[in-house]
This record gives structure tokens, C-alpha cells and sequence, in this order.
């Protein structure tokens, strides 16, 4: 590809300054940059509202950022292969909304059946992306489409009983173990993420994900086959949206057709501020832990400044713009 | 569809019907397709008249306007998921503003809303152009930045529009009506000007150059950057005026439509007027036909009798189905070369 010149070159002068040290040992290690800025909103926070400082206020944080935290875990994954998961909302709705009609045959079944809805459509989102060669974004915007179809259509329909959650399910996504201090879902989500850092830093599966991202032609090269890795990785996406549905709709109670819908940005957001990068091959589910947290630490201090859904999307939509462009700048820097 | 250049010079030396076929072959089939569709329909309902003509049009028009915006878009070689935010965004701005304004005030409102939009995504453009990240992060952003600037215009569904503007796109002072001559008029003269301009003049041509290869373009002596900007501008002028057809079908406006899913519907529709998500082929006129068929799959559905919650189902598949095919057509190009 050809540069275009009207882009000036990086001027790097032969003498770094303390500041320049400074600036490449933050750009060397995000996760400290990432951990201040964490911190810094904490405490910009507890000065707008000083209730906030407690245990509770920060629970509540926490809480937020989990359906988010296992939202992004399905886009980190998949934009470490260069796709993203415009379906994830949808799928994640889907699944709470099945699991809340299979409520009432019991909880076991109600929780296959709305993961299952995760895995089915995630494995059609993998196999028109690997099989198909269909660009991500029109594979799953077209399936977000689709499933938002079928279930405007089923909710008269096949599943026009139960929209209540079933207590287990309910306990998992908004009760707390030791009284109320350690939440369910908190713990759900601590789980997954040893596993996931797990996978993609120790399992040949999480070090494919990279290899294929990072130069797709070299893994075909070397005997990768990528179609089934996507297909894989995608089923998996599916599945980690249907928990995040699961948890979302426990902790709401009631589901309908719009339940997670505020959560596709930010869970694109939050794998962007951690720096998994847009185009493959780039990123830790460490950082979109910590970019998790920060955007539920942002809710509660938009939430104590009044801002409401207007704020939070213009909000959302120039953070993944900004971030995206600084880490770019970052990885053109190095 | 996907011919290339050197289908394109072969078939110069074939008979002139053929040449014909092979350029034009894909709009004139869309075209056959919607008429085909509007018969069966015909045969549907009880009643088929003016009224339905009218119905199918009016409605229908925010879509081509939308998806022609895209299709320039596209054919230059990006592709834009914030028309859907930029017609939210118009609505509501055109249905705050015009509220109680006399026609010439509403029309001079709609010229400054259709140049902002034009300015505003041109600021898209130049963002995509700087920071090199992919067009379809950047619009993402863009996208969700437009539905909260909507919303934070007009956080319920309110305002209003002056009776004759909303005449010039529905044919009635209601938004009800059997009348669907200006919304015809709309449309082709709007479409017919961009694609001439797109196919007949240096600067048009320039769009398709920067599109099927933009390398080859930059060493021609294009300006890849400046092309690309100048087709967000005008394709965001162009999500601008579908937004204005919208507030005067609904006569008001609603910050809650959600622009995302009108995004993917003007995807759809450029994908079935066969213009290549690749870029650098396709042509407008055939947009005109694709969105009013992807427009019309609803009401078609009703007076079958089916859901027609399954039309967006029936989209999506659709996307899906012809993004696979070209998809494979062009993996096993690949693969032979």
C-alpha cells in the first residue's frame, strides 16, 4: 500500500527528554496507563458524589461492567482474528429471552436453552465469516437483523409465554453471596476471565487466534485452517454473549426485545480502550477487563451528573473513535 | 456484477446487445424484479390503485435516499454505518427547527441541514483519512456519536413539519395521500443528476478510480484522500435528505429509530442494486429499485399472510446470501490466478 503524502513523517529527535522516556515507557506498558485512568475516575467520581467512595458505590460499578466485561471477552476474541460482533446485543437478548420462557420447565433447561441460542447463532455467524468469506461486520449486522426479526416474530409465537427470569437465573445475575456483599455475577465473570487469559495465553487455540490475526496468510501458509478456527472462535463468541444475556437478564428480572441493546458499543468500547486492536493480532482480555471497568465506573458518574442516553452514546461513539486512532497512532509509533 | 476490468475490455469487442447486457444486465433486472413484485402484490390486495403506488413510493423513498448515499460511499471504496445515525439526526433537527415555519423558512432550514450533514461527514471522512483506522470502526463511532447528538436534540418523539414541505415528498399535506408524483420527481431527479454526475464526469469518474484500486488511482494522480471525502459528503447529504423525507412522511420527529438497523437496510439494498462492497462498481440507478423492493418485502409479507416482522429476516438472509456468493466467486478467482 502507498503512503499517502499528506501525512508528515514522524520526527524523532536524536536525544530523548525525560518526558519522551517518560511517554515510551507508558506506550511500552498500556496497562498502567489504563490502571491510573481507572483510578483517576474512581476518584473524580467520589468528588461528585461522595457516597460513591464505599463498598456499595463501587459494587454497583462493578456490576455494570460485568455484562459489558463478558460481552467484550466475545470481542476481544474475535477482533484478535480482525472480525467484530455487531450481533452480540441481539444474541445475548436472544438468549435471555429464551431462557426466561424455558423458565418455568426448570433452570437447567432454561440455561441451555438460552446458551444454545448463543452457540446457534454464533456458529452461523462463524460459518458465513470462515466458510463464506463474508466481511464480519455484514455477517453479523445482517444476523443482529435477523435474529431481532425472528424474535419480534416468535415473541407472539413460539415464545409468547414467560418473559420473567427464573429465580436461579435471577440469583446468578443480580444475588450476592456472604450477605450482600459478593455478587454472582461477579464471580461468574472473574471465572471466565481466568479461563479466557488462560486460553489465549497458554492453549494452541488462544495462540492460533493471534497468529491468524496478525497475518492470515502466513497461518494458511504454515497449515493453519483458518475456516475452522473462525467458525470456532465465532460459536465461542456466541456462547460468551448468551452469558452475557443470562447474567444481564437475571440481574433485570424481566426481559424483552430491547434488553441489550445499550451494551453493543460499549462492549466494542471497552475492547478498544484495553487496545485489542480493530485489525487482528493485537490485545489482552486483561486490557478489556480494566476498559470494562472503566466504562462502568463512567455509567455511575454520568449517572451522578444527570447525564442520560444521549450523553452516554455521543460519549461511547468519540471513545472508540479517539481510542482507535491514538493506539493506531501508538502501533505506527513502534 | 463483479466484472473486472479485463471482462470489461474483452466484452468491448463483443456484440453491442452483449456489451449492453453485461453493463446494464444487473439494473435492468432490479427493475424487472420490482415490477414484477408490485403485480404480484396487485394480485394480493383486494383493491390496487393510486393509493398503493403512492404508499409504496413515499414510504420507501427515505430508503433510496439512504442507500444512494451509501452507494456513493461504497463505489468510492469506503463504507458508511452512520447513514442510518444521519437520518436519525436530520429528522429530528428538521422536525425541531421547522416546527410553525412558513414553506420558504423550512426549505432554506433543509438547505442548511443537507450542507451540514455534507460538512459533518466530511469530518468523518478527513478522521478516517488522518488516523488510518478502518472506515468501519470510525463510522461505528460516528454512528452512535449521531444517535446521542438525535437524542439529545429532541429526547421524545416531537416537533413538527410545515404542510407544503411535506407535500414535496408525499404528495399530500397529511403525509396521506394517493398522489405519488413528487415523490417520483424527487427521486429521479436527485438520483439521475448524482448518477450522471458519477458516470459522466471527471470528478464522478474519479470515485470509481479511487475505489477498485486506490493505489493505482494515487499513482494516476488522483487525490485518494480527497475523493474519499467528497464521498462522504455527499453520500452524507444524501442520508441528510432521506431524513428530511422522513420527517415529512411521519411530521414529526423520533430520536428512538434506530439507525443502526437503517443501516444495515441500506446495505442491503446497494447489495441488491449490485453495487460491490469492494468498491469501484455499481451503479445509482439501480439503488432506486433495490430500495424500494427491500421497502416493499413488508407490506408483501402482510398480504401473503406472513409475519412481517420475517421481511427483516428476509433481508438479512439476503445480505448474506449474495455477500457469500460474490465472497466465493472471488475466493476461487483467487485461487485460479
Amino acid at each position: 500500500m502507498s503512503t499517502p503524502p499528506t501525512t508528515a513523517p514522524l520526527v524523532e529527535s536524536e536525544e530523548p527528554t525525560q518526558l519522551q522516556k517518560v511517554a515510551r515507557y507508558l506506550i511500552n506498558h498500556p496497562h498502567v496507563v489504563l490502571i491510573g485512568v481507572l483510578i483517576v475516575l474512581i476518584l473524580v467520581t467520589g468528588a461528585i458524589e461522595s457516597n460513591y467512595l464505599s463498598f456499595s458505590g463501587l459494587r454497583n460499578s462493578a456490576l455494570f461492567a460485568v455484562p459489558i466485561g463478558v460481552l467484550a471477552a466475545g470481542q476481544t476474541i474475535l477482533m484478535l482474528t480482525g472480525g467484530i460482533d455487531l450481533s452480540a446485543a441481539m444474541i445475548a437478548t436472544g438468549a435471555a429471552y429464551v431462557a426466561a420462557n424455558q423458565s418455568p420447565k426448570g433452570a437447567a433447561i432454561a440455561i441451555v436453552a438460552g446458551l444454545l441460542v448463543g452457540i446457534i447463532a454464533g456458529a452461523a455467524n462463524g460459518i458465513g465469516v470462515g466458510v463464506f468469506r463474508v466481511h464480519p461486520i455484514i455477517m453479523t449486522l445482517a444476523m443482529s437483523g435477523i435474529l431481532l426479526g425472528l424474535f419480534t416474530s416468535w415473541a407472539q409465537t413460539i415464545f409468547s409465554g414467560s418473559t420473567r427470569m427464573g429465580d436461579f437465573i435471577r440469583t446468578l445475575g443480580g444475588g450476592s453471596i456472604f450477605g450482600r456483599t459478593l455478587p454472582w455475577a461477579v464471580i461468574v465473570w472473574a471465572f471466565l476471565s481466568l479461563l479466557i487469559i488462560y486460553m489465549l495465553r497458554r492453549s494452541g487455540f488462544g495462540r492460533t487466534l493471534y497468529a491468524l490475526g496478525d497475518n492470515p496468510v502466513a497461518s494458511r501458509l504454515s497449515g493453519l485452517r483458518s475456516w475452522r478456527v473462525l467458525v470456532a472462535v465465532y460459536t465461542l463468541a456466541g456462547l460468551l454473549g448468551a452469558i452475557a444475556g443470562l447474567l444481564l437478564g437475571g440481574r433485570v428480572g424481566a426481559v424483552d426485545l430491547q434488553l441489550a441493546n445499550n451494551f453493543l458499543l460499549p462492549s466494542v468500547a471497552a475492547a478498544v480502550i484495553g487496545g485489542t486492536s480493530i485489525f487482528g493480532g493485537v490485545g489482552t482480555y486483561t486490557g478489556t477487563i480494566l476498559g470494562a471497568l472503566i466504562l462502568g465506573v463512567l455509567q455511575s458518574m454520568l449517572t451522578f451528573l444527570g447525564a442520560g442516553q444521549a450523553i452516554q452514546q455521543m460519549l461511547y461513539g468519540s471513545i472508540v473513535i479517539g481510542l482507535s486512532w491514538l493506539y493506531t497512532r501508538i502501533a505506527a509509533a513502534q | 456484477m463483479t466484472a473486472s476490468i479485463q471482462e470489461t475490455l474483452v466484452s468491448d469487442s463483443q456484440a453491442p446487445w452483449r456489451r449492453w447486457a453485461r453493463r446494464h444486465g444487473w439494473t435492468f433486472g432490479v427493475w424487472i424484479l420490482l415490477l414484477v413484485l408490485i403485480a404480484y402484490y396487485a394480485t394480493l390486495i383486494p383493491r390496487f390503485g393510486a393509493f398503493q403506488v403512492a404508499s409504496i413510493v413515499n414510504n420507501g423513498t427515505p430508503l433510496v435516499f439512504l442507500a444512494v448515499g451509501q452507494a456513493i460511499i461504497v463505489i468510492a471504496g469506503g463504507i458508511d454505518l452512520g447513514v442510518g445515525g444521519m437520518l436519525v439526526l436530520s429528522s429530528v433537527t428538521a422536525a425541531r427547527l421547522m416546527e410553525g415555519q412558513p414553506l420558504l423558512v423550512a426549505l432554506l432550514i433543509a438547505v442548511g441541514i443537507l450542507l451540514a450533514a455534507a460538512a459533518i461527514n466530511a469530518v468523518v471522512a478527513w478522521i478516517i483519512n488522518v488516523s488510518k483506522v478502518p472506515d468501519i470502526v470510525i463510522t461505528l463511532g460516528s454512528l452512535y456519536f449521531f444517535q446521542g447528538l438525535a437524542l439529545a436534540i429532541l429526547p421524545n418523539p416531537a416537533g413538527g413539519a410545515n404542510e407544503w414541505f411535506r407535500w414535496l415528498f408525499t404528495g399530500s399535506k397529511t403525509g396521506i395521500g394517493s398522489n405519488p408524483w413528487p415523490a417520483i420527481v424527487m427521486i429521479t431527479i436527485t438520483v439521475t443528476a448524482i448518477g450522471w454526475w458519477l458516470g459522466k464526469t471527471k470528478r464522478g469518474l474519479s470515485l470509481y478510480a479511487v475505489g477498485s484500486d486506490k493505489t493505482a488511482a494515487y499513482l494516476s494522480g488522483l487525490n485518494a484522500a480527497r475523493v474519499k471525502i467528497l464521498s462522504y459528503a455527499i453520500g452524507g447529504a444524501f442520508a441528510a435528505l432521506a431524513g428530511l423525507a422522513n420527517t415529512a412522511i411521519a411530521g414529526r420527529g423520533n430520536a428512538n429509530t434506530v439507525g443502526g438497523n437503517l443501516t444495515l437496510n441500506s446495505v442491503a439494498a446497494i447489495v441488491l442494486g449490485g453495487v460491490a462492497l469492494t468498491g469501484g462498481i455499481g451503479s445509482v440507478i439501480a439503488v432506486i429499485p433495490a430500495g424500494l423492493i427491500l421497502f416493499f418485502l413488508s407490506p408483501i409479507l402482510t398480504a401473503m399472510g406472513v409475519d412481517p416482522n420475517s421481511a427483516q429476516v428476509v433481508q438479512g438472509v439476503l445480505i448474506v446470501l449474495v455477500m457469500a456468493v460474490t465472497g466465493i466467486i472471488e475466493w476461487r478467482r483467487r485461487l485460479r490466478s
